[in-house]
């Protein structure tokens, strides 16, 4: 564990340093604010607008964010040699995956929570308070952008090359939003077999549309959605770490 | 981690993930496919939004883009003379298909197609109701207006009044009802009534965008009134 | 009794592009030990072997066939490399982080309880001299500053055997001094020392033996008292075993 939080702490503290990351925080607000503005078209529903936009404005940035930072996590520091002097130390490599995976997670959060607390701010200030759990919201976004991240860290090591991985990663954000069609053509679909392939296909990439707090949210039970939200994210987050880890222990340096 | 143990971690995790996946979709409200969405020129806009996981925000444009059509038209979506706000249907399928909980929208939508008298389809008003009724429910709204307009399909004015002063108070209620139903009064001569609704509408920060037209009805009916009582 | 061998080590790398399989030696068959308490100095060409003979030794690479044993454990062991310390040719380090919180990285990675950990890693800043500089980032260091901090994560943890990949290539005199006098400082502390250099002058300074590679295979190994007294015999020696394997032709003078 120690050696876990000793590459989380450096991970962390090199992103929350760089340059982009700052500047991806404060375009992050600029979005907010030009939310809040073009929320003035939506009349009667401004505070539903300056809440969606806001959200949107929080996934778009941790979202791209989370997969540029995890596809350049590993590659770059083996690029750079980096990585030698980590691994040359009493560290097993799958303890410096982590420590890389959940530092960046950290910075990322942090930028989003910033981000999310000066939406709240502009929510209850302006009495635009929303219907359900803003937090829950915001922890149903960092779970689609974790769960993005394992996914761009598992392309990137198997892939070898920052532009397919990040361009993977993209099919497979939209891919994780097509599920309900994929699943609605499976239904429609006479043949037993190409229904099980198209279905097959549809469970590759996590389901985001039901990560989607807004979709739960009025389903009427956010608790037991939420519970089985959080071991989604777990379980396909760690079935992606874990074959990281072994592409990553099978790499020569 | 040896691999024999990662790829052990990776096959448990995986099932888990699979068995989650069942649950997890019964609790998870199912949108519906944009096999579902009505042809309309936004098409390839509203696809590209959900699949890129912003479907609240791609239905808040279609509020907007439904604003925009009943202020100033939309060009990609011309009216043919003598037939105004025709695409106004469309455009509230369209909204409640990327988000079926917009109760506002089932509402506005239902308000012109039913009330509007240059529009007067109460049909598909009751349509898109009912359609609230299947995708949002719980709304206890859409049952008011449906029976607001069969009152008014039997010509029971007063009690169709009635039922959408009820409607007043609800924070779901759409501007647009108000002034509907403002209107309604002021061409029954009920003059007091009328104002109080406009006089809401000043109050409401949420409708600046209608307190010109408040402000004009107010100082109409005010004037109405002097000359009901001069004369 | 040894603290690293190598045996009967091959090291192919194979590179596919396109479909077409390319195959490099590395290594042709290196055996290899070094003694506990010896200073150990490889010499060879470019391409000769020598980083890739210590990036197995460091479990970075996997040999493709033959044995890397380091304290008597074949490689990788996670336990043998908390006793090693490891300086590569260049200052690999993160460069958005300061001298100290490198330093501290590495205390931290080297399992140095953390409440000696401070003191420790002052204690090494200030032995190598960058007790001043300690708290800029590497960003703003020189090239001396970040080998200082290389050699300092290599030593933070009091390692038993410490392997260094070309030490003072590139280094100005007076610090290829420093380098020297640190290597016999710390065999003078019992410690095990491997390093690999083009130098001939600088290794024949501190080793007590030395193995010259040449295309992956070690030519000939020579001690101390091959060459003391003897000006000009490690040269002659270098000269007469190795061969260009880099594909590069003399220089013609005529």
């Amino acid at each position: 564990m120690d050696t876990i939080k000793a590459v989380f702490d450096y991970t962390l503290r090199e992103h929350v340093r760089s340059r982009a990351w700052l500047s991806a925080a404060l375009f992050g607000l600029v979005l907010l604010g030009a939310g809040a503005i073009a929320s003035v078209l939506a009349v009667n529903e401004r505070g539903r607008m300056v809440l969606d936009l806001g959200l949107a404005a929080i996934l778009a940035i941790g979202l791209v964010s989370m997969v540029f930072l995890t596809v350049r996590l590993v590659l770059q520091e083996i690029e750079s040699r980096a990585v030698f002097l980590i691994l040359t130390h009493p560290v097993r490599r799958w303890h410096y995956l982590l420590g890389r995976f959940f530092g960046t997670l950290a910075a990322v959060a942090i930028g989003m929570a910033g981000m999310g607390l000066v939406h709240w701010l502009l929510l209850e200030a302006f009495g635009w308070a929303p219907a359900g759990s803003y937090a829950l919201a915001w922890v149903s976004i960092l779970g689609q952008v974790a769960l993005m991240g394992a996914l761009a860290l598992l392309l990137s090591l198997a892939l070898t090359s920052e532009a397919a991985a990040m361009a993977f990663s993209v099919f497979f954000w939209v891919l994780g939003h097509f599920t309900p069609e994929l699943r609605y053509i499976a239904e429609r679909s006479g043949s037993g077999p190409l229904r099980g392939l198209i279905l097959a296909f549809a469970r590759a990439a996590p389901d985001f549309s039901r990560l989607d707090y807004a979709g739960a949210r009025h389903a009427g039970t956010p608790a037991a959605w939420a519970a089985w939200a959080v071991l989604y994210v777990l379980a396909y987050g760690t079935a992606c770490l874990a074959l990281s880890a072994e592409l990553f222990e099978q790499k020569e340096f | 981690m040896p691999a024999a143990r990662a790829l052990a971690v990776f096959a448990l995790s995986a099932v888990v993930a699979v068995a989650v996946d069942g649950p997890l979709g019964r609790l998870s409200r199912r949108f519906p496919p944009l096999t579902e969405l009505p042809a309309t020129p936004f098409c390839a806009q509203d696809a590209a939004l959900v699949e890129l996981g912003f479907r609240a925000a791609a239905a808040d444009l279609a509020w907007v883009q439904m604003l925009e059509y009943m202020g100033n038209g939309l060009p990609q979506l011309p009216d043919a003379p003598g037939h105004p706000y025709a695409h106004i249907a469309v455009l509230a399928s369209r909204i409640v298909s990327l988000d079926p909980s917009f109760h506002r929208a089932y509402l506005y939508g239902a308000s012109v197609l039913g009330w509007f008298p240059q529009v007067a389809r109460p049909e598909q008003a009751v349509a898109l109701l009912q359609e609230g009724l299947r995708r949002d429910p719980g709304q206890r709204l859409y049952l008011l207006y449906i029976a607001a307009l069969a009152y008014k399909k039997e010509g029971d004015v007063p009690k169709m009044i009635a039922l959408l002063d009820s409607t007043l108070k609800d924070p779901g209620t759409p501007t647009l009802m108000k002034e509907i139903l403002a209107n309604l009064y002021k061409s029954q001569g009920r003059y007091a009534k009328a104002l109080e609704i406009w006089r809401d509408i000043l109050d409401d920060p949420a409708a600046a965008s209608d307190h010109p037209r408040a402000r004009l009805q107010i100082e109409e009916i005010r004037a109405l009134e002097a000359a009901g009582r001069g004369s | 009794m040894k603290v690293l061998a190598l045996r009967g080590v091959r090291k192919v790398y194979r590179r596919s592009h396109l479909g077409r399989l390319t195959e490099t030696v590395g290594l042709d068959g290196l055996d290899l030990e070094v003694e506990r308490g010896e200073v150990f100095g490889l010499l060879g060409l470019n391409g000769s072997g020598k980083t890739t003979a210590i990036k197995l030794l460091m479990g970075l690479h996997l040999p493709t066939c033959g044995t890397v044993e380091v304290f008597g454990k074949p490689v990788p062991d996670i336990e043998s490399l908390a006793r090693i310390g490891y300086a590569p040719e260049a200052a690999y380090l993160n460069r958005a982080l300061t001298g100290r919180e490198n330093i501290r990285l590495f205390a931290a990675l080297s399992r140095i309880p953390a409440c000696e950990r401070e003191a420790r890693v002052l204690a090494m800043l200030r032995r190598v001299g960058l007790e001043r500089g300690m708290d800029q980032r590497l960003s703003e260091y020189s090239k001396g500053m970040l080998q200082r901090v290389s050699l300092a994560q290599a030593l933070i943890h009091e390692p038993e055997l410490v392997i260094l990949d070309e030490p003072v290539t590139g280094l100005d005199p007076l610090a290829i001094k420093e380098v020297r006098a640190l290597i016999l400082w710390l065999k003078g502390k019992g410690k095990s020392v491997l390093f690999s250099s083009h130098d001939i002058s600088e290794v024949e300074k501190v080793c007590d033996r030395i193995g010259i590679l040449s295309g992956g295979r070690l030519a000939r190994v020579m001690t101390q008292e091959e060459w003391q007294g003897r000006p000009g015999a490690l040269e002659e020696a270098f000269a007469a075993s190795v061969t260009r394997t880099d594909g590069v032709g003399e220089i013609r003078l005529d």
